[in-house]
Parts: structure tokens; sequence; C-alpha cells
């Protein structure tokens, strides 16, 4: 299988003298679900972050897929973050825009007709059972709905990465179901590989999947 | 969502209102040059100068010292003496025929200034043979200062105007981009190049500065239909009625648009190196 995640000896940094990911090496192969744990504030976003792009490389090497982040061009960098699909903790939906034109965003960055954006807006939203509030704005759902359709973006252009930061984290239940499911289902149908930041892993996800846990900044694999 | 679209309401009114002051000063200043031009060529249409010459000039010697000439016309002295002719003796009328000087009026292409005006005089003193040169002087500085004084007044305002209401445009879009950036972070993060995550910005802008625009060429076809306008420019002799809608809104939708632009611009420029 094809590596879709490469570390090595890759160091990550806010503050020069205090590295939060210190060399460390790590891959993860195509079409993995793999989950990070580990405590708040030991660099699982930090982490999660520099595999799109918004913290650069300190020192080491990280390519994510097939591009090398440590010498990565804006281009190049809005060329990969097309293949990605991001669920951040925090949604970060654009309140200005409705629920359908919010999914509707990587489809539009992807150049799709604005029929084409809208029909697949539509079926992700069904599949998140947020059918019913398509023309309504992120500030009118709660924070489940929210999250779910920040995951419905995520997905709208059948990236080859998914990565979730703590998706799960303030939801209820349903949410939760919700989403695990629809990940479950991405993984199966659509290929996509999935890296989870989490502090739980659900008791009845029912697929494999691989753990990995950060302490101290470096990543230790789960037997 | 009724509070975003009054929000954006508002957005758009506070880039609205300063544009079209902007455009509206540039607009009522290119209208007082416009008045005030044709106030000059009417008064230069008017306004001549008598020269008087021992010797007879031609229009040819006239038009190489002074090429602003635009017509010369020597005035008859016949008429003079017969007046004379009752009251004077025919010797004394046979020698003032022979020593009364020639007189030439003078006509201008434009209206010149006072140094100008000086700088003429002095040209035809120079000239051999004339002995007197009349410039109407007092009146002509009269007419010429009030003219300058409107143009001076209008430059200022304008200038006042256009400080004013380029600070608030600028404060405007720091406003709107603070708004933007978390749009167009988010935009960012899944891809979007810089000028899909830019065009809500030049779209709004684009369009406010059509309405700007508009909204001024409408106000300036309705000055001049105003009655109290409409006299009191009438009994100055001044035409308001210089107003081409279409290439008057045409410039100022093309200066808007591009203090709108370059607005943006630098103001994202400024944002990204942020």
């Amino acid at each position: 299988m094809s590596k879709i995640i490469t570390a090595e000896n890759l160091q990550l940094a806010y503050n020069k003298d205090e590295p939060v990911i210190k060399n460390t090496n790590f891959s993860v192969e195509a079409k993995d679900f793999i989950f990070l744990k580990g405590k708040s504030g030991s660099g699982k976003s930090t982490f999660l972050k520099s595999l799109y792009g918004e913290l650069p490389v300190s020192s080491g090497k990280l390519n994510v897929c097939g591009f090398d982040m440590e010498s990565i061009s804006r281009g190049k960098l809005n060329l990969l973050r097309k293949h990605i699909g991001v669920i951040f903790q925090d949604y970060k939906l654009i309140n200005e825009w409705s629920v359908e034109k919010n999914v509707m965003l990587p489809l539009m960055i992807a150049g799709y007709s604005k029929q084409v954006c809208q029909m697949q807006a539509h079926k992700l939203l069904k599949h998140v059972k947020l059918s019913h509030k398509i023309h309504k704005y992120p500030l009118e759902l709660s924070g489940g709905e929210q999250q779910r359709v920040a995951m419905a973006r995520a997905l709208a252009h059948n990236p080859v990465l998914i990565i979730a930061d703590e998706p799960t984290g303030n939801l209820d239940d349903y949410s939760s179901e919700v989403i695990w499911n629809l990940l479950k289902s991405v993984r199966q149908h659509v290929g996509s590989t999935i890296v989870v930041a989490t502090h739980r892993i659900p008791q009845t996800l029912g697929i494999d999947y691989k753990q990995y846990f950060l302490d101290e900044g470096n990543i230790y694999a789960v037997a | 969502m009724k509070e975003i679209s009054m929000q954006s309401l508002k957005n758009h009114f506070s880039f609205i209102i300063p544009l079209f002051i902007l455009l509206f000063s540039i607009q009522f200043s290119t209208m007082l040059d416009r008045a005030v031009k044709n106030y000059e060529s009417r008064l230069a249409g008017e306004y001549t100068i008598v020269v008087v010459s021992k010797r007879p000039i031609t229009p040819q010697e006239l038009r190489r010292t002074l090429p602003q000439l635009k017509e010369v016309q020597e005035l008859s002295k016949e008429r003079y003496i017969a007046r004379l002719q009752k009251k004077i003796s025919k010797s004394d009328l046979v020698f003032l025929k022979a020593n009364l000087p020639h007189f030439y009026s003078i006509r201008l292409k434009k209206l010149p200034s006072s140094d100008e005006l000086a700088e003429i005089t002095r040209k035809l003193k120079r000239m051999q043979g004339i002995v007197k040169v009349e410039t109407y002087k007092k009146s002509f500085n009269k007419f010429h200062q009030f003219l300058t004084l409107s143009k001076t007044a209008s430059f200022t305002f304008t200038l006042f105007i256009g400080i004013i209401s380029i600070l608030l445009i600028i404060k405007q879009m720091e406003i709107w981009t603070l708004q933007h950036s978390q749009r167009m972070y988010i935009m960012g993060l899944f891809g979007a190049p810089y000028w899909m995550k830019s065009a809500t910005l030049y779209k709004s802008v684009v369009i406010d500065a059509l309405v700007a625009a508009l909204l001024v060429g409408i106000v300036f076809l309705l000055i001049p239909n105003s009655a109290n306008f409409a006299s009191i420019y009438q009994d100055l002799g001044i035409n308001l009625r210089n107003f081409h809608f279409l290439s008057d809104v045409g410039r100022l939708l093309f200066i808007g648009l591009a203090i709108s632009i370059i607005a943006v611009t630098v103001i994202i420029i400024k944002n990204r190196q942020r």
C-alpha cells in the first residue's frame, strides 16, 4: 500500500525554543483509519495543522499526499488543500453563508458548476440529516448541527485525506453517532484516508483502525 | 438572516456615502470649471483692447507680435471727423485728418490673466508707432478676479472633500477586511485562490461604485432643473446645463472604481502581510 503521510524527524513549534512535536517519525497508509489520542496540550491539533499546511514544518521532513510540506509553495498548498477535507473542533463555518453554500465551498473552489455543487450539497446534507436546514445560517443551528454541516463540507469533494480535530468533542450522542457513521461510510465507499484526533474512541465503531498516542512531543503506536 | 442583511446594507451605505460625496465634489468642481470656462469664452468674445498708432498697422504685423490675437479691426475716423465738421474750420479739419492717429480694436482668442495682459500691453507698446494701449484694466480685473476666486474655491473645496472621503473609504475598507478576514481564512483552508477569496470584496465595491456614480448623475440631472438654481445662474449668465449624463457618469464610475479597487487591493495586501 502507498503511504499518504510520511514524517521523518519532524519537529513542529510555535516558538522556536519550545517544540510541540519533537523529532517524530510517523506514517499513514492510504485508506487507513487513524486515531490520534493524547491529553489536552499534547500536540494533536498542532500535528493536524501541519498536515494541511497551517503550521510550517520547523525541521525534518513531512510529506502529505505527495507534497513536501517543508518547501511547499502557496499554489501547491492550495492544490493540496483541494484534496483534503478538514473538520475543525470549532466548525469554522462561514456565518454569512447559508448551510447549503457552506457545504458547496470545496466544490466551488474545485470549479464545479453551481448545479453540481447544489446536487452534491443536498445529497450530503441528507446524509447528515440536515436537509430541512438547507437554507438556514450557521448561527441559527445548534453546535451538533453546525458540526454536521462542517462534516458535510469536509466530505463534499470526496477528499483523498480527511483530517478531523475532535469532531465529536462537544457533541450530543445523536450528532456523534451521525458523524462516526458518516466517516465509516466514506472510508468504505470513497476509500479516503482518515486521521482523527480525539479523546475517546467510540465503542461500537465496527471497522479496523489504528491508534497512536501523543506524549511529550512524540507519537507512539498503540498495539 | 435579518441581522446579516441589515449589517450588509449598513456596510454598503458606509461605503457608498463617502464615495458619493467624493464623486459629487469632483463633478461639482468639473461643472463649475466648465461654467467658468464658458463664462470666460463669453467674456473673451466681448473683451477688446484699443490701440492708438501714429502709423497704419497690418493684422499680420500684430499677429506676429501677439499669437493670441483673434481679430483686429480699424476703427473708422470718419465718424468722429464728421461730428467736428461744423465746429472747426476747414483748414483745421484738413490738419486734423492728416494728423489723427489710427485706432484699432483688438480681440483675443481667450481671456488673458492679469500677467498676460501686462505682457500684451508691453509687447504692443514696443511696436513702432503705437502711442497708447487701452486695456480697460479695472473692469477686466474685476471679472478676472471673480473667475479666479471661483476656480480656487472650487478646487480647494474638492481637495478638502476628496481627502476626507478617501480617509472614510479607507477606514470602511479596513472594517470590511476585518469582517471578511474570517471568511477569507476559511476559504483559504480549503484551497481557494487569492482572487476567489477577495471576489466578494471586489464585487461589493464595483456595485457600490456604480450606485454612487449613478446617484451623482441623477443629482446633477436634477439640479439645473431646480427653479431656484436655474434663475440664480441665469442671472449670472452661467450655463449650468453642461452635464453630459453618459460621458460624465462613465467618468465618475471610472474614478470611483479606480479609487475603490486600489483601496481594496492595498488593504488586502496589508492584511496578508500581517
